[in-house]
């Protein structure tokens, strides 16, 4: 079966009991994703799946044909960090860092929707992402930050889209 | 100066740099324990006794090795039979547990054997086919049960009572009759558990030939891993290598060697030397790790009508489940935790650390003190309530000062426990809010903490070391034997290294925690790694800077006192000039004459004197560090429900290194603080975990989280690395009787039993209406 993982296409060998947690850590050796508890308790195994944060530990792997995976191997930019990644760094998010795949797989999933999150959208996003280390405080910080930052980034992509339609027109 | 000398150059020290390791966690790249994989790799599990109470009197294991895919079983016949434990140096005889229990099991889910097999459904299935035949023995589950004579005998100790620690000072008695007021309360603080998010995991590989084993641990303190697992295998320390990668967060719980240590060990030495894995479940990490002691603690304390405290006397019990761990010193800890924060006289309080059949107690984060904390500071209100005064100004009356010496002997240099209180009281308008908003059901309340920078918990000494690396590229390694578990120590010692030698912190690289390649180092407990690791690594670096200057000096024939390492300069003080920079000292240095490699070296071991523990007296730290917090609630009188509304927490931490890393130790803790008042809770029953998982063990989720302003407090230690005291768990002591505290000056009344749930308050609620109900009738009577 072909899995599209992080924009490419991976083939992987299935029985169909497999989980997407299971084949992503054990079969591909892609070990950025965590997990805690292996049953949808604590969020360390969240990945983007179409736009969606979803539990890998309670996915079946075989039931995602033609979607669009994402995990956290996937979110920075060639060697560039994700704003949502290095809002993490900026603010302090991270201490042991178990819980912070997940955690940056849920935020973003929020932010790629509303980069202006409420503080109550914030903390719902999160719910099902467990942190022992922080206190979740600067989590939300950072992921204010990353929202604005986001959205700076696509005004200025924006303007440049601009600019360029506007040299063509003329 | 250092402006004028590079003015681009940001002092490493008291900057809130992004953490070393930081990149690797955010992308997913950072390996844990967790993450390791070998071709060839075996699984393993361990084999557990389903009884809490029972003698071994065979286990047949043949049908388990015929199955096909099973690499290897071992059972206590493959061990020395040696016994560990956590506190040898000082409770020699508490040293209790076996890689593999032979005789006895004491506990649901003591070990007494594992299994390796090519995949996890084959070592189950092998678990399964091993025959173990038991001689059930009664079992005791509650620990005052378990003191009485005629309970069931778990080990040799008389009565149960692994410990009993007499603490004594002046005339508790006299000073109880010269008292003008005398209380007594009893509280109970829950079972509770670390919850780290990377559970137990360890791969053991033994290389048979060499006789050499490697073992990758989810380790708090790799070295002291390494030391148990020489001592039980026979093996030489160089012998034995424990790595320890990125480690999932600790809390005490993964501070001690668990069975699996050994096992992945020994199974890999009995299938020829393929690595060996063992993972736990959350199940298993809930059920037979470590977890926190329940305890009961008495209390009879008497104070005079100025405020002023006269004696504390009480009891306090633990259960300590089926072996020792760290218990004895758990149950010292939280005893003489009260001597840093209050000046008292006469003093007396016997400690019992009581063995039952339920899991095993151990350290955790606050190592005694969150029940103590709880505990004292909920009594030290009540009896400032009995005389009507202020508690903040009952504790301005009777806490400790700087430069003094306690009735046991602890030397507290810097103290900023007056100024903590102050400013806690300052930032959340105590004046204006305590015993003002009842009409909202709302409520104000403190508790303060003190806490050690380490102690001598297993060994003679608790010394660091640590390497200082410069390459000819100027380029810095730093190799520590500390061990980051996701505080943030490694950045915290690099800034620390950087801020010593005189150069960026991006210069600095960081090797922590394994025991073939760097120094030794007692490990992550006790707030102690800022303040003892960070003085080892000052050390190192100050040796690596004289070696560079050494080479300086001699070039250009000058006196090596005279020079210094200043924002990326080598600078002649006498005159405040540059001499060159960093770099090209590097280059001379690694030159054609020269060629003189700079490695710096440093260790460091407090100055303290070990606790002799018949007397609870000794020094049993370097320094000492203060804390004060305070809570505001908001109480649902028909739900019973409390909303925290914020706390403050104002924290004496010598010198802030990084401020946003202690910002984030302090909203941690107070969160883990929460969950220990409010819903944490491990049940037992007959001996069984009974919510192992997430779902029935709730941890603080973002919803609800609680808002926290920080306020530090920079004394300024004396000894401390740049002035900088250890942080780590002491936020985490106080929180629960703050909140207390605040539910009593909400509602009026006083909750005495961890976790405060809702139903406890309404129990509350209903016992102070009908008493005062009863009132009213007497009165109209």
């Amino acid at each position: 079966m072909i899995l599209k993982i992080n924009k490419k296409l991976v083939e992987v060998d299935l029985k169909g009991h497999e989980t997407l947690l299971e084949v992503l850590r054990d079969q591909l050796g892609m070990t950025g994703t965590k997990t805690s508890c292996t049953e949808s308790e604590c969020g360390a195994c969240t990945v983007i799946i179409n736009q969606k944060a979803v539990l890998s530990c309670i996915t079946l792997a075989n039931s995602l044909e033609g979607d669009e995976i994402t995990t956290i191997e996937g979110v920075s930019e060639g060697e560039n960090l994700h704003p949502v990644q290095q809002s993490f760094l900026d603010h302090g998010a991270v201490q042991c860092g178990f819980c912070i795949p997940g955690m940056i797989m849920s935020s973003k999933a929020l932010l790629d929707q509303n980069h202006r999150p409420t503080q109550e959208d914030i903390e719902y996003a999160l719910d099902g992402n467990l942190c022992r280390c922080t206190g979740y405080l600067k989590i939300f910080d950072a992921i204010r930050a990353a929202g604005q930052k986001m959205e700076e980034q696509e005004n200025k992509l924006n303007s440049v889209h601009l600019t360029q339609t506007n040299l063509i027109n003329h | 100066m250092i402006t004028r000398i590079n003015k681009n150059y940001v002092n490493p020290v008291g900057k809130s740099v992004p953490r070393i390791d930081g990149k690797g966690i955010v992308t997913g790249q950072a390996k844990y324990a967790f993450d390791v994989s070998f071709p060839n790799m075996l699984v393993g599990k361990m084999l557990r006794s389903p009884h809490p109470h029972a003698r071994i009197l065979s286990i047949d294991t043949s049908k388990a090795e015929v199955l096909p895919g099973v690499k290897a079983i071992i059972t206590a016949k493959d061990t020395y039979l040696i016994k560990f434990g956590s506190n040898e140096y000082f409770f020699p005889h508490t040293v209790d547990q076996q890689a593999l229990e032979s005789d006895k099991v004491r506990y649901i889910g003591d070990e007494i054997g594992a299994v390796a097999a090519v995949d996890e459904e084959t070592a189950e299935e092998a678990l399964k086919l091993i025959d173990v035949q038991y001689e059930i023995l009664p079992a005791v589950f509650d620990m005052v049960e378990a003191m009485k004579p005629g309970a069931p005998q778990i080990h040799e100790a008389m009565n149960n009572i692994a410990v009993i620690l007499p603490v004594n000072f002046g005339n508790v008695d006299r000073a109880l009759k010269e008292s003008d007021y005398v209380r007594e309360d009893i509280f109970y603080s829950q079972a509770a558990a670390h919850a780290a998010l990377e559970p137990h995991v360890c791969v053991g590989q033994f290389e048979t030939f060499s006789n050499k084993i490697t073992l990758w641990s989810s380790s708090q303190a790799p070295f002291k891993c390494r030391e148990a697992l020489a001592k039980c295998l026979k093996m030489d320390l160089n012998d034995v290598r424990v790595i320890k990668l990125a480690v999932g967060g600790g809390f005490g719980g993964k501070l001690e060697m668990l069975p699996m240590d050994f096992a992945v060990c020994l199974l890999s030495r009995k299938c020829g030397g393929l690595p060996v894995k063992i993972t736990y479940s959350r199940e298993e990490e809930f059920s037979f790790s470590r977890r926190k002691h329940a305890m009961l603690y008495k209390l009879k304390s008497g104070i005079k009508k100025d405020g002023t405290l006269m004696a504390i006397s009480g009891e306090v019990i633990a259960d300590g489940g089926a072996y020792c761990s760290y218990g004895p010193t758990v149950i010292a800890a939280a005893i003489m935790r009260t001597f840093m924060v209050y000046k008292i006289k006469n003093f007396r309080i016997n400690g019992y650390r009581v063995y039952t059949n339920n899991p095993i107690s151990g350290a955790i984060r606050g190592f005694g003190g969150v029940q103590s904390g709880f505990s004292v500071e909920s009594h030290i209100d009540l009896l400032a309530q009995g005389i009507g005064m202020d508690p903040i100004e009952f504790r301005l009356k009777n806490i400790t000062e700087p430069n003094m010496v306690t009735i046991n002997k602890m030397y507290l240099s810097s103290n900023g426990l007056k100024e903590c209180i102050e400013k806690a009281a300052t930032a959340s308008n105590w004046k204006e809010k305590r015993g003002k908003q009842k009409h909202l059901c709302r409520g104000i309340g403190i508790g303060v903490a003190a806490d050690v920078m380490g102690s001598k918990m297993y060994k003679s000494h608790e010394s660091a070391g640590s390497i200082v690396k410069v390459e000819e590229d100027g380029s810095v390694y730093l190799f520590t034997g500390a061990a980051d578990t996701g505080q943030g120590s490694n950045t915290a010692l690099s800034q620390i290294a950087a801020h010593e030698l005189g150069v960026s912190y991006s210069r600095i690289r960081c090797k922590s925690g394994d025991t073939e390649i760097t120094p030794f180092d007692t490990g992550s407990f006790a707030s102690r790694v800022t303040f003892i690791s960070g003085n080892a690594t000052k050390r190192a670096a100050t040796d690596a800077k004289k070696q560079i200057l050494s080479v300086v000096a001699e070039e250009h024939k000058l006196n090596i006192d005279d020079l210094d390492i200043i924002a990326e300069q080598v600078v002649n003080k006498t005159n405040n000039s540059i001499i060159m920079t960093f770099d090209k000292a590097l280059d001379l240095c690694y030159s054609f004459n020269y060629g003189r490699q700079i490695i710096g070296r440093g260790s460091y071991n407090p100055k303290t004197t070990p606790v002799d523990f018949r007397t609870a007296e000794g020094n049993v730290s370097g320094s000492y560090g203060f804390e004060a917090q305070i809570a505001e609630v908001e109480v649902n009188k028909e739900t019973g429900q409390v909303k925290v509304l914020k706390m403050w927490d104002a924290h004496d931490i010598g010198k802030a290194i990084n401020p946003q890393s202690v910002e984030g130790q302090i909203e941690g803790s107070i969160a883990m603080g929460i969950g220990y008042t409010f819903y944490e809770d491990l049940k037992f029953r007959n001996g069984r975990v009974v919510n192992p998982n997430f779902a029935n063990y709730r941890l603080p989720k973002s919803i609800g989280a609680i808002p926290i302003e920080t306020i530090m407090i920079e004394t300024n230690d004396p000894e401390g690395p740049f002035g900088a005291k250890g942080m780590g768990e002491a936020s985490l002591l106080p929180t629960s009787a703050a909140i207390a505290n605040a539910i009593e000056d909400a509602i009026g009344v006083r909750m005495k039993e961890l976790p405060i749930t809702p139903d406890k308050i309404l129990k509350a609620i209903k016992e102070k209406e009908e008493l005062s109900k009863q009132g009213y009738e007497k009165s109209n009577a």
